[in-house]
């Protein structure tokens, strides 16, 4: 292949782009990790190491025992409980009922089928302080506020956006196969389990992951909701470290840092887990409209 | 069926037994729940949760608590009707709820109590509202003033500070306490931090007055002068930036921890800084202005209040009482006059006989200018719309992006939201009649011109 002269070779340009390519993409991900990184250096810290200038990033005598201290600040073991039962049945409840709803706007013809789903997407535009008190006010009259039925229970009525994603991944499995399934005599539930379901696993899976993620780090729900101790989500125990007689009190930062790494743990390998899935499932999701 | 005797007996004998516990003998011994919205950490629970049994044995009250706080929290559940029975509430909200008639007047749950004695003069009226009742009882209340390294003031060669030290002494002290050592133009240590929002604690100790409830923005020569000296210790170095300090992301008190300052501003009692370890610390009050007589900032820090909707407003008073009075997480508590309060915290922290705490504590008890902050300066009603407007301009103060001048000279645009303030007040519908006669005639006040 000819080249214009003074111009380098075609492999050092690509070189050149990719070497540029990766040094931007490394300084990003410096700029995203320095605050996990200092976290987790933070996490190993003695109360004066947390603040100290200049700051020691590998601390000299790393301070592992943060890491159990914070296991009994709180009851710790009983909040991840709580914060299980609430996450999982969010996850499988919104991967239920998103699932369903969003089968029945790609594969179903009825009347005003697009306009109930404008209708369902324009609700996206609602934010959550508008339905705040209402939702609250209904869930205090029928007797649910300070148990976890206020923060399961509504995600199995479906979620906006997850409907959306899931449509637009229901809309790229052919209908053939639907079609192959009608003649064999089943009816829409059965090709929902066992055709649609099984070949938008991707996609599932990125409603999982953000919908774990969501609930696992969900602060304000089971701040509103929840008032006795005992029935505390692990949000809620991170933030009882704070002190608070008068504001005054001593905030013992490296152990808040060492609750907060292991309560983003469960994050981390559910990410890890589902990542290959959820990256294909955003891309198809995304794209086909 | 023909009963033998003994049976005769024996079945409504039965009977009568089985009524006497169908609940009407129960109720005289159940206990009352008093449910307690209370701001507090994992340890302060488990002690209250400790604690809570003795009382409940003594009185047949049981606070149940609820931990997690937030104002949208507690609308929700003003909302649904299911307000707890124990809330906090700062000025504002408090006003706001006394209007609404949505917190108990304590004057009538409390009349006659003992318990009245024992609170230090003034604590009634930090809680009362515009219409004179009494909304709430403050489970705090604060002075401020200046932490201080000793060993820096020794290695320094300085004095140590007396108690009527001044502005002057202290700017001295503090251009000798600042020190750059590697000469990069920026000190490793600055002589003080004043953080902003206890500018307002000198403005009052340089003479500024300013009435409680008063409608608008005022900045009298005595404010205008502090914000100079204020602005002055930033443009010498004496004292950080405060936007190099926002980039620091430190709280004042690890400042001081860490020696990048040797004198700071705080409030007192401050229990972190008293549990600070490494600095030899002393606690000096603010410094006077000249011959001015001295006047020390006080705050009740807002306070507990009981909601009309409880169903048993005796026992909820009598679980405030026992809160405010004797929970251990507030004890030794400054608004009780009846116990000394400094002793108990020397007793907590023994250091703090050598460090000035008592003279701070008492001299704020002798000269109490009050509380000028914020949330007091202003009617409840118009503080928002007056502070949307000046905290920006503050701030651009404080980063030298405009002049004293030009903030006073933004006044009257400041106050022009007031007016209509009062007026979205008067068109709340449940407003209690004693608190519309007091928004109107605030708003008579203004178009009277009380604000130009």
């Amino acid at each position: 292949m000819d080249r214009r002269p003074g111009r380098p070779p075609a492999n050092v340009r690509t070189l050149a782009r990719s070497g540029s390519l990766y040094f931007i993409l490394a300084g990003c991900s410096i700029l995203f990790l320095a605050p996990v990184v200092w976290m987790i250096s933070a996490s190993l810290q003695d109360q004066q190491g947390v603040f100290a200038t200049p700051y020691a990033w590998i601390p000299e005598a790393p301070r592992w025992d943060n890491y159990a201290t914070v296991t009994t600040m709180f009851p710790f073991w009983r909040y991840v409980g709580n914060t299980l039962i609430i996450t999982i049945s969010v996850t499988v409840g919104t991967l239920l009922s998103c699932s369903l709803v969003a089968y029945g706007f790609a594969r179903l013809r009825f009347p005003g089928r697009n306009l109930l789903f404008a209708l369902c997407l324009s609700t996206m535009m609602l934010p959550g302080q508008v339905t705040m008190i209402p939702l609250y006010v209904m869930f205090a009259r029928v007797g649910w506020v300070d148990t976890f039925l206020p923060l399961i229970v509504p995600s199995l009525f479906g979620t906006p956006f997850y409907i959306f994603l899931l449509r637009q991944f229901f809309l790229t499995i052919p209908r053939e196969f639907d079609e192959a399934a009608l003649l064999d005599g089943a009816g829409h539930l059965r090709i929902y389990w066992s055709i649609v379901l099984p070949l938008a696993r991707p996609a599932l899976a990125t409603v999982a992951l953000f919908t774990f993620v969501g609930a696992w780090n969900d602060f304000f729900g089971p701040l509103i909701y929840i008032n006795s101790p005992e029935n505390a989500t692990l949000t809620l125990g991170l933030n009882m470290l704070k002190a608070q007689i008068a504001g005054t009190g001593v905030v013992e930062w490296q152990v808040l840092m060492a609750g907060a790494l292991l309560v983003m743990l469960p994050n981390v390998v559910v990410f890890l887990l589902a990542q290959r899935h959820f990256v294909k499932g955003l891309a198809i999701g995304g794209l086909r409209g | 069926m023909r009963w033998r005797t003994p049976q005769r007996w024996l079945v409504p004998g039965l009977c009568l037994l089985l009524m006497g516990c169908d609940g009407r003998e129960m109720e005289v011994e159940r206990t009352v729940d008093i449910s307690y919205n209370c701001a507090a950490n994992a340890a302060e629970i488990r002690a209250l949760e400790e604690e809570i049994p003795s009382f409940t044995a003594r009185t047949g009250i049981r606070i149940v608590l609820n931990p997690f706080t937030g104002q949208e929290k507690l609308y929700a559940m003003i909302a649904a009707d299911q307000a707890p029975d124990i809330f906090y509430t700062n000025t504002i909200i408090r006003d706001r709820f006394a209007a609404e008639g949505r917190i108990l007047n304590l004057q009538e749950v409390a009349r006659s109590d003992s318990f009245l004695l024992r609170l230090l003069p003034g604590i009634v009226e930090e809680g009362s509202a515009a219409d004179g009742g009494w909304y709430s009882l403050s489970n705090w209340s604060y002075t401020c003033g200046i932490y201080y390294d000793r060993d820096a003031f020794r290695a320094a060669g300085l004095p140590l500070p007396d108690t009527a030290w001044t502005w002057r002494e202290m700017r001295r002290a503090a251009r000798k306490l600042t020190r750059d050592m590697n000469g990069d133009g920026t000190p490793d240590r600055y002589g003080i931090y004043i953080p902003s929002h206890f500018v307002e604690a000198l403005e009052v100790m340089n003479g500024a007055q300013v009435g409680r409830g008063a409608l608008c923005v005022s900045i009298p020569d005595a404010s205008a002068d502090v914000y100079g000296k204020y602005i002055a210790l930033m443009e010498d170095g004496l004292m950080p930036d405060l936007r190099r300090m926002q980039a620091l992301g430190m709280q004042p008190m690890q400042m001081l921890q860490n020696g990048r300052v040797a004198m700071l501003v705080e409030a007192v009692p401050h229990q972190g800084l008293f549990e600070m370890k490494g600095v030899d610390l002393g606690i000096a009050p603010l410094p006077r202005f000249g011959n001015r007589p001295p006047r020390y900032f006080r705050s009740g820090s807002g306070g507990l209040s009981i909601s009309s909707s409880t169903d048993h407003p005796r026992e909820a008073w009598e679980a405030l009482k026992w809160i405010v009075g004797s929970a251990s997480i507030f004890q030794p508590n400054p608004v009780l006059a009846d116990r000394d309060f400094v002793a108990g915290w020397e007793q907590r922290y023994p250091h703090l006989a050598e460090t000035g705490f008592r003279e701070v504590w008492e001299l704020s008890l002798l000269h109490n200018g009050g509380d000028a902050r914020f949330f007091v300066r202003f009617s409840s009603w118009t503080a928002p719309a007056v502070l949307e407007r000046l905290q920006p301009k503050l701030d651009q103060l404080w980063s030298r992006q405009i002049t004293v001048a030009d903030l006073r000279e933004a006044v009257p645009q400041m106050n022009h939201n007031v007016g209509r303030a009062l007026h979205d007040a008067l068109g709340q519908e449940n407003l209690l009649p004693a608190f519309r006669t007091v928004i109107n005639r605030q708003l008579e006040e203004f178009t009277r011109g009380a604000c130009d």
